[in-house]
């Protein structure tokens, strides 16, 4: 009884243990098909997050600017006098409004309330006849040319205090060079036109009467403030050039001077020698019939923005022609309106301007990136003064109904455009239009260049030579390997390349910048010599095998050949770079690198393509042998025998049968080796020189897209157009890599349709 | 049994091929296989095997798995230099050539010794130039002769009007049994004059297996052709001669009619009315 009831209870517990089992083999299949899917799809996921990460910190440089009024109130104390330029100052709190009759009234910016009220010391009995802002604008210097001959110079300040925890911004006037009227003209004759550069301790006057041009160049000697100011004085005088002079500009560096006439010409005058100017140029620089309507210095002061009767605003840049010369040339052209241009403003730390039209039409440009951000009509007539904020986010303006205008202006990235990064850019002070990358520099007043061209030339250039390099090597490599080693020794190299690959790639950078390209420099015939000796000592040393006797051929194993080469690859590599000195004393008379500078003109860096080349091509070359040595091995053995079977050579075999039948997994080995090479960082920064030039030359250096990220990422500031470029490069790079790859996958697919076989 | 006694029991091959022969025709040898020993590695695989295959007849190698006939038809084209640590000694004479003399160019050798697989093996190209593999790896490029090879290779194996319409298309795309054709019509698109067939047609369904047959059939009035088949209707519905094989060794040769109704040896006869195998 007992033994049936056990044999039961046995057989149902086994029925239950079966079933149970059953179930949690199912629950199991189930969950593990649930996690595998969880976890491709949150790849995916994480993929899209990173791109849409990118787009989002990349998007706002291609955002156009908004401007929207903010404010408009009467002309404060418009009984003091007309207007004739406005300013406002950095925080856009205090507005200054500079009047025909020498007041200085300061303003709220926002209400147009009146703060203070200064007026200028003006001898008796003068007017004022002229006035000019000194450059750059932001010294906040203003000249008045008087009727007397005289000229005044005041320095407007804001001073910012802080009463407990309220910001307080106070707001006068000072006279960097004294109070007393300055004798420019000591005939008396009225000055007509006014230009100045002052600095601590030097000013720079020009100024225009009736019949001439005079030069004054003031230099204060230490005593400051004192009226019996020593300072040194030195007058010239300029030949008036045709038409009448309606503008005067000098630049910053109170180097050179412009003269601007209403018959549409300028002259360029250089003004280093104070007591000799000499006039360089002077050309046409508006189409004829067209009047020069406005102009201004773009900031930095190396180029001038021209404005014309046509609507037309001409970028003319000093431009070192072929005798290293400067000479003034037009670099572009914005076509702003189909009226004049009555009005440039230049913003202060951007190579940025906002014009103004008759019509009331404003809008804001990027000479760089010849980006027209916005246009709007912001009046209905000419307004009679414009001023751009310091930070270049607030536009004030006076309009003929007799209202000060205070508008918002929103302009973060106006600096880069597809044209700039992609195309050739013509820079300031450059002769030609080039593709350049220099994203920051020492000075305020830089012209940022953010060409993403020489990053991506320079990712393909050393992803082109690391492939040189690896490709051969590792395809033959994976190919003997493969199909002709004994399987003996294959077991012991695939694995041993395999782990090349593990070795991290800043000891390769390292190794690559510190140690080979050194030695690269200093035995370059020998890196030549190599690469033909070393195939030559392989020829021989396989011709004179079949010398050796018979019994001693048949005691070397078939596919061992390899193992036998490394000697003579050992001995004759070493051959190669020991012969490389006294081969380069002897053949080229001193250094192959002199040799090539001197005879053919090509230049050496020491860290260069070359160097990259192979540093990055040993890091690949794993990558492409372990994946195309698989695919090559993974050749039914049916095929080979088939060819085989037909009378095909071994060699034969390889070449029509086996190489075809692999070619999806060679081609995806290549392909992820490129992939590779693009994407490497460390070696590329350790060992390229970082140099982003155009420069196909192997011994060139080069900068990658991914190098320049990790160079300059730490250094720019978050949210900047820079930070944003290099999340651009970033993108370009992702994309690359995405489009590179799914191409890849495409072709792969493909011939795996039309070639594998199984 | 020992290997001693089956060694010591050799016989003339030759005698009995023209002893069983019932056709009026003189038999002429094509292959004679001398005291062929074959040893992988240290372990014997051939015991002194003795046999002829005639002339423009059909020749099978049969017997159960693992008794050598597979490794046998290798010796003919010498395949079974692809394999490590394999040595042979005796002779296999073509036409009084001995294949395995040091003079011998494989390559060739393979081109005047075709074979064909149990799997067939197209490679992974156009049924064109499937077909004109053999000529084209001998350096032979012109169009008109490749392309009157490919047809009448093609129309040798039966497969011309199947495939006529589509020679550029991937041979991947044919059925198992038109691959198979299509592999035998690569054999003799150079030639040869003896054709392996190595169990050709175990892979495929009985369809294509017949058509299979009624082609080999048609390939010896051309070629010498000798087959390894395990399955002994079918060495009884295509051959000429039969050699029974076990463990190795040959132990009966002789005329197909003959062996699967009067075999002289009770191994033959054991394997044939299916105590084993």
């Amino acid at each position: 009884m007992s033994e049936l009831n056990n044999s039961k209870s046995q057989s149902s517990l086994n029925t239950a243990t079966t079933s149970h089992h059953e179930k949690w083999r199912l629950l199991k299949d189930a969950i593990m098909r649930r996690a595998v899917t969880v976890g491709g799809l949150s790849i995916i996921f994480a993929i899209v997050v990173i791109f849409f990460y990118l787009l989002y910190v990349v998007y706002p440089i291609f955002l156009s600017a908004s401007a929207e009024s903010v404010a408009q109130y009467p002309i404060p104390e418009e009984s003091a006098g007309k207007t004739l330029f406005l300013n406002i100052e950095e925080q856009n709190e205090i507005a200054a409004r500079f009047t025909d009759t020498g007041q200085v009234i300061f303003f709220e910016a926002k209400t147009g309330k009146t703060l203070v009220q200064k007026t200028v010391a003006l001898p008796e009995g003068a007017t004022i006849t002229s006035v000019a802002l000194a450059s750059p604008v932001s010294e906040g210097a203003v000249i008045y040319g008087l009727s007397n001959g005289q000229a005044v110079i005041v320095k407007q300040q804001f001073k910012v205090s802080f009463n407990g925890n309220k910001r307080e911004i106070i707001a006068s006037i000072k006279y960097p060079l004294g109070e007393t009227p300055l004798v420019i003209d000591d005939t008396g004759a009225a000055l007509e036109k006014i230009a100045f550069k002052v600095a601590d301790g030097a000013a720079t006057i020009v100024a225009k009467t009736a019949n001439k041009i005079r030069l004054t160049s003031i230099e204060k000697e230490q005593s400051l403030f004192s009226d019996e100011a020593s300072l040194t004085r030195t007058d010239s005088f300029l030949d008036m050039p045709g038409g009448n002079i309606t503008d005067i500009l000098v630049d910053k560096e109170d180097r050179n001077l412009f003269l601007v006439s209403d018959d549409g010409s300028l002259s360029f005058i250089d003004i280093s020698k104070k007591s000799a100017p000499e006039i360089k140029q002077h050309l046409n620089v508006v189409e004829a019939g067209q009047k020069i309507t406005s102009l201004t210095f773009l900031n930095g002061d190396l180029s001038i923005m021209i404005g014309d009767s046509s609507g037309l605003v001409a970028q003319w840049s000093l431009v070192k022609d072929a005798l290293n010369k400067p000479a003034f040339q037009r670099i572009r052209a914005f076509k702003v309106s189909d009226k004049a241009v009555i009005a440039i403003n230049a913003e202060q730390r951007r190579k940025g301007f906002v014009t103004v039209d008759a019509d009331g039409k404003m809008g804001i440009y990027h000479s760089t990136a010849e980006r027209e951000l916005i246009k709007e009509k912001i009046s209905t007539a000419a307004p009679l003064a414009t001023i751009l904020s310091p930070r270049a986010n607030a536009l004030l303006f006076e309009n003929a109904d007799g209202k000060i205008h205070f508008w918002k202006v929103d302009n973060e990235h106006p600096e880069v455009s597809i044209k700039s990064m992609w195309q050739k850019v013509w820079y300031e002070s450059y002769p030609k239009p080039a593709y350049i990358w220099q994203s920051s520099s020492a000075s305020n007043d830089f012209e940022p260049k953010y060409s993403l061209t020489p990053l991506v030339f320079g990712t393909l250039k050393a992803a082109f030579y690391a492939m040189l390099v690896a490709v051969p090597l590792s395809l033959m490599g994976a190919i003997y390997t493969a199909y002709f080693m004994a399987p003996q020794m294959r077991i012991y190299v695939k694995p041993a390349i395999e782990i090349m690959g593990a070795l991290p790639t800043v000891i390769l950078g390292f190794l690559a910048g510190l140690w080979l390209a050194p030695f690269i420099e200093e035995h370059l015939a020998g890196l030549f010599a190599m690469l033909m000796i070393m195939p030559v000592g392989v020829m021989l040393f396989a011709f004179s095998l079949q010398f050796l006797p018979e019994n001693v051929r048949q005691k070397i194993p078939d596919g061992w050949d390899a193992a036998m080469l490394i000697p003579v690859i050992l001995v004759t590599g070493w051959f190669a770079f020991s012969i490389s000195v006294p081969l380069e004393t002897a053949m080229f008379g001193g250094t192959l690198r002199d040799w090539f500078k001197n005879e053919l003109g090509i230049g050496y860096d020491q860290r260069n393509a070359l160097v990259v080349g192979i540093a990055m091509g040993f890091a690949v070359v794993p990558t492409i042998f372990s994946i195309a040595e698989d695919a090559i091995f993974s050749v039914p053995k049916h095929l080979t025998t088939g060819s085989l079977a037909l009378g095909a050579t071994p060699w034969q075999t390889m070449a029509r049968v086996v190489l075809l039948t692999a070619s999806p997994g060679i081609f995806s080995a290549m392909m992820i080796g490129f992939g590779r090479a693009v994407g490497e960082t460390m070696i590329v920064l350790m060992a390229t020189g970082n140099t982003p030039v155009m420069d196909l030359s192997v011994f060139q250096g080069l900068r990658t897209l991914a190098a320049n990220i990790a160079v300059e990422m730490p250094e720019s500031e978050v949210d900047s157009t820079h930070y944003r470029v290099l999340f651009l490069a970033a993108l370009v790079l992702f994309l690359f890599t995405f489009v590179f790859n799914t191409l890849a996958e495409v072709v792969r697919q493909r011939l795996r349709e039309k070639y594998s076989s199984l | 049994m020992s290997t001693s006694e089956t060694r010591s029991h050799s016989f003339d091959a030759s005698s009995i091929l023209r002893s069983t022969h019932d056709h009026n025709v003189p038999v002429e040898p094509c292959l004679r296989v001398e005291n062929l020993n074959l040893y992988y590695g240290k372990k014997q695989a051939l015991f002194g095997i003795n046999m002829e295959m005639p002339k423009k007849k059909v020749t099978a190698f049969i017997g159960p798995s693992g008794c050598g006939k597979s490794t046998l038809l290798r010796c003919i084209n010498r395949m079974n230099d692809l394999v490590d640590n394999v040595t042979i000694d005796g002779k296999i004479l073509l036409h009084d050539d001995n294949i395995f003399d040091k003079s011998v160019n494989v390559a060739a050798l393979r081109r005047r010794v075709g074979m064909v697989f149990q799997k067939p093996n197209p490679f992974p190209k156009s049924i064109f130039e499937n077909v004109t593999y053999g000529l084209r790896i001998q350096g032979i490029n012109d169009k008109r002769v490749l392309e009157e090879t490919v047809e009448n290779s093609l129309r040798g194996a039966a497969l011309w009007d199947e495939v006529k319409d589509r020679l550029n298309d991937n041979a991947l795309g044919l059925s198992g049994g038109q691959q198979q054709r299509l592999v035998i019509a690569r054999a003799i698109a150079i030639s040869p004059e003896v054709l392996l067939l190595d169990e050709p047609a175990s892979a495929l369904d009985p369809i294509s297996t017949l058509k299979i047959e009624e082609l080999i059939n048609e390939l010896k009035e051309k070629f010498t052709i000798v087959i390894v088949t395990h399955n002994m209707q079918q060495a009884a519905r295509v051959s000429d001669y039969t050699a029974f094989m076990y463990m190795g060794e040959l132990i009966e040769i002789g005329a197909t009619s003959q062996l699967f109704t009067k075999p002289s040896k009770k191994q033959t006869e054991d394997y044939i009315t299916g105590r084993y195998g």
